[in-house]
């Protein structure tokens, strides 16, 4: 049995175990070919793997349940994936919220109204903004923050298509009320008519 | 509610991917939200580990996790917008590679110049380290080579091995149980060493059968 059998024989046996199955370290004991032999075999067995048997505990203790959680948000929510990708997008370029929010509320010329951009952001990441009342001039400038086309911002909103009766806005706005102060704010203010809608709330309800 | 019947994790655990994607669909037509986060769970918590050592391949890790996560989530929306092709498992790993195709490509093109005066100072490590293997046309050609070992087997049963053994999850004795007509473990070993000298010799570069 060569080198690459084994190791790839090992990180079978930890994959299938439930641990760790970084492939990193199996691929720190192989060189040159070998190396790529060897990522290659790792990348087509994990292709192949079936579904692991669901453990609740374990996906508590796991960060796919942050994942999970924005999947839900996805599918139930109003704007497409957003909430998948926008807190990606955000790690991908490294900026924090806050700094983020800033930016964008400079770019929208909103300095003063930070913390209203921050609830609507904060409502588009969790998914309970309708993504189709988000201006392009928003999508712009979010674009230019974190490297990405307007057009593929909008897309991903729009995905997959709104279905369904909303839940409750009794149950919305529970769960908005736990995630924090700008949310809180943004409830009240929600149910302003659209009259009353500055330009801050146009550029993010108005389309 | 009509039409959408909530079921038990017993239950739920036990249904094929494809059937999962429909009774969320049922549940949100149903206005069932709240019935979704059990199925979700089970498809994210499924893949997850499949997926991120996946990304992990090519992408530091910080960036796998976020690559695997955005995968899933858009693999589910389309399939739940009936947008999939094929079998669930498959298009969630076609969707993962054109995602970390995706991710390198942005890296090469898009550096962030402009920096924050607040963006995290001295926290370089969150984004973890360098991706273990760099270049994703190598990636390319290797999985092009494995294909082409693959292929030049002729015998259907020594292909059969390559899937159970060296690609899938079966020991050799299961193998050779599961293939039959005289198969030995032996065999099974013999079969895996021959695939992997001549994946490895074609990329190494080797043109020549064994």
């Amino acid at each position: 049995m060569s080198d690459v059998e084994r190791l790839l024989a090992e990180y079978k046996d930890v994959h299938r175990s439930g641990g760790d199955a970084d492939p990193s370290p199996f691929l720190a004991r192989t060189s040159g070919v070998e190396r790529e032999q060897l990522a290659t075999l790792i990348d087509a067995y994990l292709e192949r793997a079936s579904r692991r048997e669901f453990d609740a505990g374990a996906l508590r203790d796991s960060p796919a349940a942050a994942v999970a959680d924005s999947a839900q948000r996805t599918l139930a929510g109003s704007a497409g994936l957003w909430p998948v990708l926008l807190p990606r997008l955000r790690n991908q370029a490294r900026i924090k919220r806050a700094d983020l929010v800033a930016e964008l509320a400079a770019r929208l010329g909103a300095q003063s109204q930070q913390d209203k951009v921050a609830a609507y952001y904060h409502e588009m990441e969790q998914g309970l903004l309708p993504a189709s009342g988000v201006s392009d001039t928003v999508l712009e400038a979010l674009g230019k923050i974190v490297g990405y086309g307007r057009q593929a911002l909008r897309s991903a909103g729009q995905m997959p298509a709104p279905g369904g009766p909303p839940p409750d806005a009794g149950a919305v706005y529970a769960r908005t009320t736990r995630l924090g102060a700008p949310a809180d704010r943004l409830a009240v203010e929600g149910s302003r008519e659209p009259e009353q809608w500055d330009e801050v709330d146009r550029l993010f309800r108005a389309g | 509610m009509a039409g959408f019947q909530e079921l038990p994790e017993h239950r739920l655990t036990a249904l094929s991917d494809d059937q999962l994607i429909d009774y969320m669909r049922r549940a949100r037509e149903a206005g069932r939200h709240d019935a979704m986060k059990l199925p979700v769970g089970v498809l994210v918590y499924g893949y997850w580990d499949s997926l991120v050592n996946r990304a992990r391949l090519k992408l530091p890790s910080a960036d796998a996790e976020n690559v695997a996560g955005e995968a899933v989530a858009s693999a589910i929306a389309s399939a739940f917008d009936g947008r999939s092709i094929g079998e669930f498992r498959s298009w969630l790993h076609t969707i993962l590679s054109r995602r970390i195709a995706d991710h390198l490509e942005s890296r090469k093109r898009k550096p962030r110049t402009t920096q924050l005066p607040s963006e995290h100072e001295g926290e370089e490590d969150v984004w973890g380290s360098e991706p273990a293997v760099e270049f994703e046309g190598e990636a390319l050609f290797a999985r092009e080579c494995l294909q082409r070992a693959y292929d030049e087997i002729d015998d259907p049963r020594h292909r059969q091995v390559i899937d159970l053994y060296v690609l899938g999850a079966h020991a050799a004795a299961d193998t050779a149980n599961r293939v039959g007509d005289g198969m030995t473990e032996t065999n099974v070993h013999q079969i895996s060493s021959r695939f992997q000298r001549r994946f490895k010799g074609l990329l190494a570069g080797g043109n020549t059968s064994e």
